[in-house]
């Protein structure tokens, strides 16, 4: 054996060093374990409740729930704007693995999902990490199941149900509710630009913004408070459990009740058929606007949603314009419905209604004026039955166009009213002052020769239905200045017209003679006689027709017949009811409805005013006391008529010089 | 039995006798450390013994067996073995960085294709590093363990297989066979002079190494751990979620099966690195501290077993396993409560993963073997085998 390589206390020392050592070693482990707990103790002791926080930070997300929209009622409490369940199909980006996969089987169930893919794509990328976004909406029941039984093969994509704007009339009251959309990035930056933080509602995907008319207005009051969800999600974000005690209900928006009669509005939208024009009906006692129809209508449904860009383009590029709300944004010339205004500024001035002028066919004034008929001497309920513009262009030369001008603004011409709506178009009230301020051909000078047509309710004057309903009330209720009103109450709380009635400043007596003449026109021998008959007995509707020229003739027929639809002339009726006590006016644009107020206005006023008379109770009660039966009632009126020459006077042309109408 | 009956001749090399010279408390540690692991598994699992906890306790049984096996080998053997093993280990991490026989995945060489399976070889290296070591110091005076050049061997012993594992890359893996070398070195009574000229080193060059010498992605956790707001969803989203894990169980905790942030995955990796975040939030502060002093215990009670063997080879591979476990458990602990970077350092006996277990297993395999025949005499000096 050779010499040991390791000695006997070299073995002693290496055993005491390597046990010192351990202890140590067995120290410093020991420490480190201390120090664990010691940290251990600091953050599950000392600061355990900020920890806890977090946790449930974590833990929980509050999720907007969007409040259902306020209902739109109309008088008498028929839902006109409300919500229905809709079923829709989400996509959440986080959680799909691959979008365009997913997309492409999405458009495999749903195959118009593929023609939006672009449109879904920016959508969703725009959208933040964990929230849905709508892809599409109003599922069938076949779709919702077809969609939820392929969900496993389907990640991130999920089909729900929510309450979605609908309009149970469609067109019917398109204009004046108008209509919700999607928020635009344009509504988010007119926020801002106002210096106001835009509400996160705005950016839930299924909030909608009131577009146009009552929704737009009215929009804050239909919009209802946001609620919450408190739902426990995990750490994608996915929704594990609701949490129903930690939830906040959403709000509903306000009630919103309109002045408007479904029956009656309905009605009005019904008789214009394809024809373009607007109608407006109102209770002549305290402004209640009964119905405003603009023709042709659109379904409001579609904006919902999201309108194709197709349809909008048909919509926008049809030349009738069923866009435009023509009862308030469409101004047209009166024509010979202004006549009794034109009437009215005289005998404030003194001319004596019962004076006659004759009238040979002919008027005078640099050049000659023709009128439609030889109508020989009238005085001034004459003048309005037969419509006869020598008449008025003699008094309008008469007083002039500022005597004219006054009246009409009194009447409710060049203004717009306070019904809680934008986008009225005040029109155009000519008088001196207004010529001086757009002169023509650089010379500010009114010349005598815009007189005469201004009598006759043509030249620069332009009004609109609403105004004519309000300058029909004014003169069917006889005394006050009616104001129209629209929104009847919000959230219960009930609304008064913008502006307080005052008294209107002229003798009731004057009123009375213009009604006198208008009740002239509906009845025999007047210019709307055969279409104005109601057949409701004693109930009756007195009228005034108009027609504004829409360009020169030139050598061409005035009758319209043959002429393409935009050269024919606009047709115009205003009628209020019952002519012994007033309660209902209604004014009817026909734009391009041809020759002849009588022709297409008043047999739409007549079909109109006769649903808001038999909807009022007190006359329905009178006209069934009375013992009439509508139709035979009718039958006897119409064989009267045929026996009566009525052509020649029913037709109503007001001739302006072209030089002025230009 | 008393020890006048052990001491009797032959009666050690008894089997029975051998198994009751095993030591239960030990044991008996482990199982409850692994239990408790099982099933915090089946808590995170959503309730389920899949696909976890079943597993787990599983693989535990079969490497619990393995250990009371490894126990009755004579610890002659496993001097014998000592070399053999760190060689083939060696061997088999050089192989790796041969191109084809290597295995990539998640962007890192660790895994080496033997035919049907595959093995990581830096796991073998932990207790191949152990035993060489211990076979080497067996052999080696008190003079050259404490500042002699001899210790170059040491040093390329614990040397060779941390480059060729940091190289992978696999950090964890390569510090801890580093760290553990280094506490056999020091246990083995490595001088103090040396001591602290390494950590006068390790202060001046260790930042440089972080700025310069380090992936992207290590030197991006060891910069978020120092700031973890700074980036709260990524990097530091997995510190911050595990100390809100822990925060949040208080005291006594949510209780089992009730840990949100567990139980709705905000918790990343909750079954592997992760898992003591789960039980400090279900089971509190009591239970987490309970956890750490079963842990505590088994380090302790190892060392003691470490220091009460005759032979030196014994001693130190003892203690080197001791070193590696309680590495594990203090980085990883340090890790889940925000005091280290996350560097994948799995909790031993509580988190999923049989590499680690069975590494684990072998290594206090390898402890009861030393407690058995802690009266063993081995041959001295330097043999090759």
């Amino acid at each position: 054996m050779s010499e040991p390589s390791i000695f006997f206390s070299d073995v002693n020392e290496r055993q005491g060093s390597f046990l010192r050592r351990t202890f140590v070693f067995g120290g410093f482990s020991g420490l480190g374990i201390l120090a664990l707990v010691g940290r251990l103790a600091q953050l599950q002791i000392v600061q355990a409740q900020e920890y806890a926080t977090l946790s449930s930070q974590n833990q929980f997300n509050f999720r907007m729930v969007p409040p259902p929209r306020g209902v739109i009622k109309d008088r008498n409490g028929v839902v006109i704007a409300g919500n229905r369940p809709s079923f829709r199909v989400l996509v959440v980006r986080d959680e799909t693995k691959d979008l365009d996969q997913t997309l492409d089987l999405l458009g495999q169930l749903l195959p118009d999902t593929m023609d939006r893919r672009r449109a879904i794509i920016r959508e969703v990328n725009a959208a933040s990490k964990f929230n849905p976004v709508p892809v599409k909406s109003d599922l069938t029941w076949e779709e919702f199941a077809k969609v939820n039984q392929y969900a496993p093969e389907l990640p991130g994509v999920m089909a729900d149900m929510n309450e979605a704007r609908y309009y149970p009339f469609g067109g019917a009251f398109a204009h004046v509710i108008g209509y919700v959309a999607k928020v635009s990035d344009r509504d988010v930056q007119a926020i801002r630009d106002k210096g106001q933080q835009p509400p996160a509602l705005l950016f839930n995907p299924s909030f909608r913004i009131g577009r146009q008319g009552i929704e737009k207005a009215l929009d804050q009051d239909l919009r209802g408070q946001a609620g919450g969800n408190r739902v426990e999600v995990d750490a994608r974000g996915r929704v594990v459990a609701e949490d129903i005690g930690g939830s906040r209900p959403a709000v509903q928006g306000q009630e919103v009740i309109l002045t408007l009669d479904a029956d009656i509005q309905n009605r009005a939208l019904e008789v214009f058929g394809e024809e373009s024009g607007s109608c407006v009906v109102m209770d002549v006692r305290n402004g209640d606007i009964l119905a405003m129809v603009s023709s042709p209508s659109f379904d409001p449904n579609l904006f919902v949603s999201g309108i194709p860009s197709k349809a909008y383009r048909a919509l926008a590029d049809y030349e009738r314009r069923p866009l435009l709300d023509k009862a308030l944004g469409g101004t047209f010339a009166p024509g010979s419905t202004f006549k009794p205004v034109v009437g009215l500024a005289a005998m404030k001035r003194g001319w004596d209604p019962s004076r006659r002028v004759v009238c040979n066919g002919s008027f005078f004034l640099g050049r000659r004026f023709a009128c439609l008929g030889r109508h020989g001497a009238q005085d001034l309920r004459g003048a309005i039955k037969n419509s006869c513009n020598v008449y008025f262009m003699t008094i309008a030369t008469e007083f002039g166009p500022d005597a004219i001008a006054e009246t009409a603004r009194d009447l409710g011409f060049g203004q717009t009213f306070d019904i809680g709506l934008t986008g009225q178009k005040a029109g155009l009230v000519p008088d001196r002052e207004w010529r001086r301020r757009n002169p023509v051909r650089g010379d500010g000078k009114w010349y005598p020769g815009e007189t005469p047509s201004y009598g006759i309710g043509q030249g620069a004057l332009n009004v609109n239905a609403l105004q004519l309903a309000v300058y029909t009330s004014r003169i069917a209720n006889g005394r006050q200045a009616v104001m129209p009103r629209l929104i009847k109450s919000i959230g219960g709380v009930e609304q008064k017209a913008g502006t307080p009635f005052g008294e209107l400043p002229y003798d009731p007596q004057m009123l009375k003679v213009l009604r006198d003449g208008m009740e002239a026109v509906t009845d025999v021998g007047g210019t709307g006689f055969r279409n104005s008959q109601l057949g409701l007995g004693a109930v009756r509707m007195a009228g005034k027709t108009g027609t504004a020229q829409a360009q020169n003739y030139g050598a061409g027929s005035r009758k319209g017949a043959g002429r393409p639809w935009a050269q024919k002339d606009h047709n115009l009726f205003i009628a209020y009811a019952p002519t012994d006590n007033p309660r209902y006016a209604v004014s009817v644009i026909v734009q391009h409805g041809g020759l002849g107020g009588g022709t297409a206005g008043a047999p739409r006023a007549r079909e109109v005013m006769k649903v808001a008379l038999l909807k009022d109770p007190d006359i329905r009660a009178r006209i069934e006391h009375a013992g009439f039966e509508a139709p035979e009632d009718a039958g006897v009126r119409e064989a009267e008529a045929r026996g009566e020459p009525i052509d020649a006077p029913a037709v109503d042309v007001a001739a302006p010089p072209p030089e002025v109408t230009q | 039995m008393t020890a006048s009956a052990i001491s009797r001749p032959g009666e050690r090399e008894r089997f029975s006798t051998k198994l009751t010279q095993i030591d239960w408390r030990l044991a008996a540690l482990i199982c409850v450390v692994a239990g408790t692991g099982g099933l915090m598994l089946y808590s995170v699992g959503g309730g389920s013994w899949s696909p976890w906890a079943a597993k787990h306790m599983i693989r535990f049984g079969m490497c619990l067996a393995l250990m009371l096996v490894l126990s009755m080998i004579n610890i002659r053997y496993w001097f014998s073995m000592a070399y053999p093993v760190y060689g083939v280990a060696l061997l088999m991490l050089a192989l790796i960085e041969i191109p084809g026989l290597g295995y990539t995945a998640m962007g890192a060489t660790r895994w080496l294709n033997i035919g049907f399976t595959r093995i990581q070889p830096s796991e073998i290296m932990k207790i191949g590093v152990v035993l060489a070591l211990a076979r080497w110091y067996h052999g080696a005076s008190a003079k050259e363990a404490s500042f002699h050049w001899k210790l170059i061997f040491p040093i390329g012993i614990i040397g060779l297989p941390f480059l060729l594992v940091a190289h992978q890359p696999d950090l964890g893996s390569a510090m801890l066979i580093g760290l553990t070398g280094a506490a056999i070195m020091f246990m083995a009574g490595l001088s103090w002079k040396i001591i602290g000229a390494v950590v006068a080193a390790g202060v001046a060059f260790v930042p440089p190494y972080v700025m310069f010498g380090m992936h992207e992605y290590q030197r991006h956790r060891v910069l978020t751990f120092l700031d973890p707001e700074a980036d709260p969803s990524g990097t530091g989203y997995h510190i911050m979620q595990s100390k809100i894990a822990l925060g949040s169980g208080g005291l006594l905790g949510k209780g089992f099966g009730l840990g949100s942030q567990s139980q709705l995955e905000f918790l990343p990796e909750k079954q592997t690195d992760f898992i003591f975040s789960a039980v400090s939030e279900e089971f509190g502060f009591l239970g987490s501290f309970t956890l750490l002093a079963c842990y505590a215990g088994i380090i302790l009670i190892s060392l003691r077993i470490a220091s009460l063997s005759h032979s030196h080879f014994g001693r130190l591979a003892s203690s080197g396993v001791t070193a590696t476990f309680a590495l594990y458990v203090l980085i990883n602990g340090a890790m889940v409560m925000g005091l280290a970077p996350v560097v994948g350092v799995p909790m031993p006996l509580l988190s999923y993963g049989g590499t680690v277990m069975l590494t684990v297993m072998i290594g206090f395999g390898l402890v009861m073997a030393t407690r058995v025949h802690r009266y063993a005499e081995l041959p001295k000096g330097h043999g090759l085998i």
